[in-house]
């Protein structure tokens, strides 16, 4: 009897400790989400950029929590347009001023987007349980490939323009008037250097005019 | 030529034959799991003999695969300099894949065998057929206790290896290769998913199932003397490798393909 017990008492011990293997495991892995404090905020935007389930959200650059759901929010009524609501998980003691600048940010070379919440000013009020802050949205990559379009042909237009001599930069560069002119003059001063003390006859004194005149 | 095509057509029809033996013992083994009243002295026997007396041998079987996976894996990403993900693959390889698949290979080679030239030499005494005379079904008293503390017992194996592999990474990484051991756990426990886990132990629970069934089937299917148990014994450690290493693929794509 007692070696079945011993027998029993040792398959208990191997099947308790292992029981204990398995709550570390799940322990871990669940990273014990649900069982410390945190809180929910929502965030709306007009376009996510590919926010999901789990990206991370950080408040000054530092991991705070994580997306908790994302979906959209139907428009009510028609002058309005559908906007995308971001559940966020926040860890309890992170307190979040109103006036922080929600946005949504890529990390890394892989382009997992993330949240970036800037703090704001006013540490009087800050962001409860449940409530809500318009976030703002991220520049789509076509609208930034446009504008730089945009800028780009008109850079070009500028320098196809100085290429032809016209502007004043243009001018500089391509005509050589300028350049012929301050040859002379400086080949003219090395043949006559007393030109530059030479002062030349001046008329009558103009009171508004003298102080524009050089010698 | 003709020769070859009976050949063939010879070996196909044993391995049908297997395939339904196994089947029907399969299928005899769960009715009699289901006819509740099991030997439970013998239950904790084999479960004793498959869990508590194997854990030595896996943990340092574990332990040296955690190290082998970690270096190997490093030998490759110092060159991209993150050996910080080692972790990551380590963890999640370890608990989806190495983990079941060794334990189970070694436990089939271990106790598998084991169970084989046992019921194998009681089959060649005549004492299964003794058993049969005392209205002892053979089922109900050799192969149900070994199937349920297979399948109960292999799991949890897994669960130690799956530790023990994690911490034998551990120790290359935090002590070689001067990663912070905060950073290898969290890496380590970020990477793995629920899904990852339970992918593991739901094999781990099939090849469980596998080596017993395997393994009894080739004791009670001896013939010949103490030649036969030595044969039995080793088409007992082939079949299971096999049918392990085939239900690990089978598995794999199952899992690949229905939960992306």
């Amino acid at each position: 009897m007692s070696e079945k017990s011993s027998i029993e008492l040792k398959v208990g011990t191997f099947i308790f400790l292992s029981l204990i293997v398995f709550v570390a495991f799940v322990l871990l892995i669940g990273d014990f989400k649900e069982w410390t404090n945190r809180y929910n905020v929502k965030v709306v935007f007009g376009f996510v950029d590919g926010v999901k389930v789990g990206s991370p959200v950080r408040f000054a650059g530092l991991d705070v929590g994580e997306v908790k759901n994302v979906d959209i929010i139907n428009p009510s009524s028609s002058d309005e347009v559908s906007r995308v609501q971001v559940i966020v998980r926040l860890k309890g003691h992170v307190r979040i001023p109103k006036d922080s600048l929600v946005l949504v940010n890529t990390l890394g070379l892989l382009g997992e987007k993330y949240i970036e919440i800037m703090p704001g000013k006013n540490y009087a009020s800050f962001l409860k349980s449940e409530d809500t802050i318009v976030g703002k949205d991220p520049i789509p990559m076509h609208s930034i490939m446009r504008s730089s379009y945009d800028t780009l042909q008109d850079v070009k237009e500028i320098i196809s323009g100085i290429r032809h001599g016209e502007g004043t930069i243009g001018k500089l560069i391509y005509d050589e008037t300028v350049y012929t002119n301050i040859e002379a003059f400086t080949a003219d001063i090395r043949k006559y250097p007393w030109k530059l003390l030479y002062r030349t006859k001046e008329e009558k004194p103009n009171p508004e005019k003298t102080n524009f005149k050089t010698r | 030529m003709k020769s070859f095509l009976e050949y063939i057509g010879t070996e196909f029809i044993i391995f049908l034959d297997f395939l339904g033996g196994l089947s029907i013992l399969g299928l005899k083994t769960v009715s009699s799991i289901v006819r509740y009243p099991w030997h439970r002295v013998r239950l904790f026997q084999q479960a004793n003999r498959v869990g508590v007396d194997s854990l030595p041998l896996i943990s340092l079987l574990a332990l040296f695969q955690g190290i082998i996976l970690a270096l190997n894996t490093a030998y490759q990403l110092k060159r991209l300099g993150s050996e910080m993900y080692i972790a990551g693959i380590l963890s999640v390889s370890m608990v989806r894949e190495l983990g079941p698949v060794i334990t189970a290979l070694i436990l089939a080679g271990r106790v598998g065998a084991a169970i084989t030239a046992e019921i194998a030499t009681m089959q060649v005494t005549e004492q299964v057929d003794a058993l049969r005379t005392l209205a002892n079904d053979p089922v109900r008293y050799l192969v149900v206790p070994r199937f349920l503390s297979f399948s109960v017992m292999l799991p949890l194996l897994v669960l130690f290896a799956n530790a023990i592999g994690i911490f034998g990474g551990y120790l290359i990484c935090v002590y070689r290769l001067n990663i912070a051991s905060r950073l290898y756990t969290k890496i380590a426990f970020d990477s793995l998913l629920f899904k990852d886990l339970y992918v593991g132990l739901v094999k781990s629970v099939v090849f469980g199932m596998i080596i017993a069934l395997v393994s009894c089937f080739e004791g009670f299917r001896v013939t010949g003397g103490a030649e036969g148990v030595g044969k039995a014994t080793t088409r007992c450690v082939v079949s299971s490798f096999i049918l392990i290493i085939a239900a690990d693929c089978i598995f794999t794509a199952l899992f690949y393909f229905l939960m992306p």
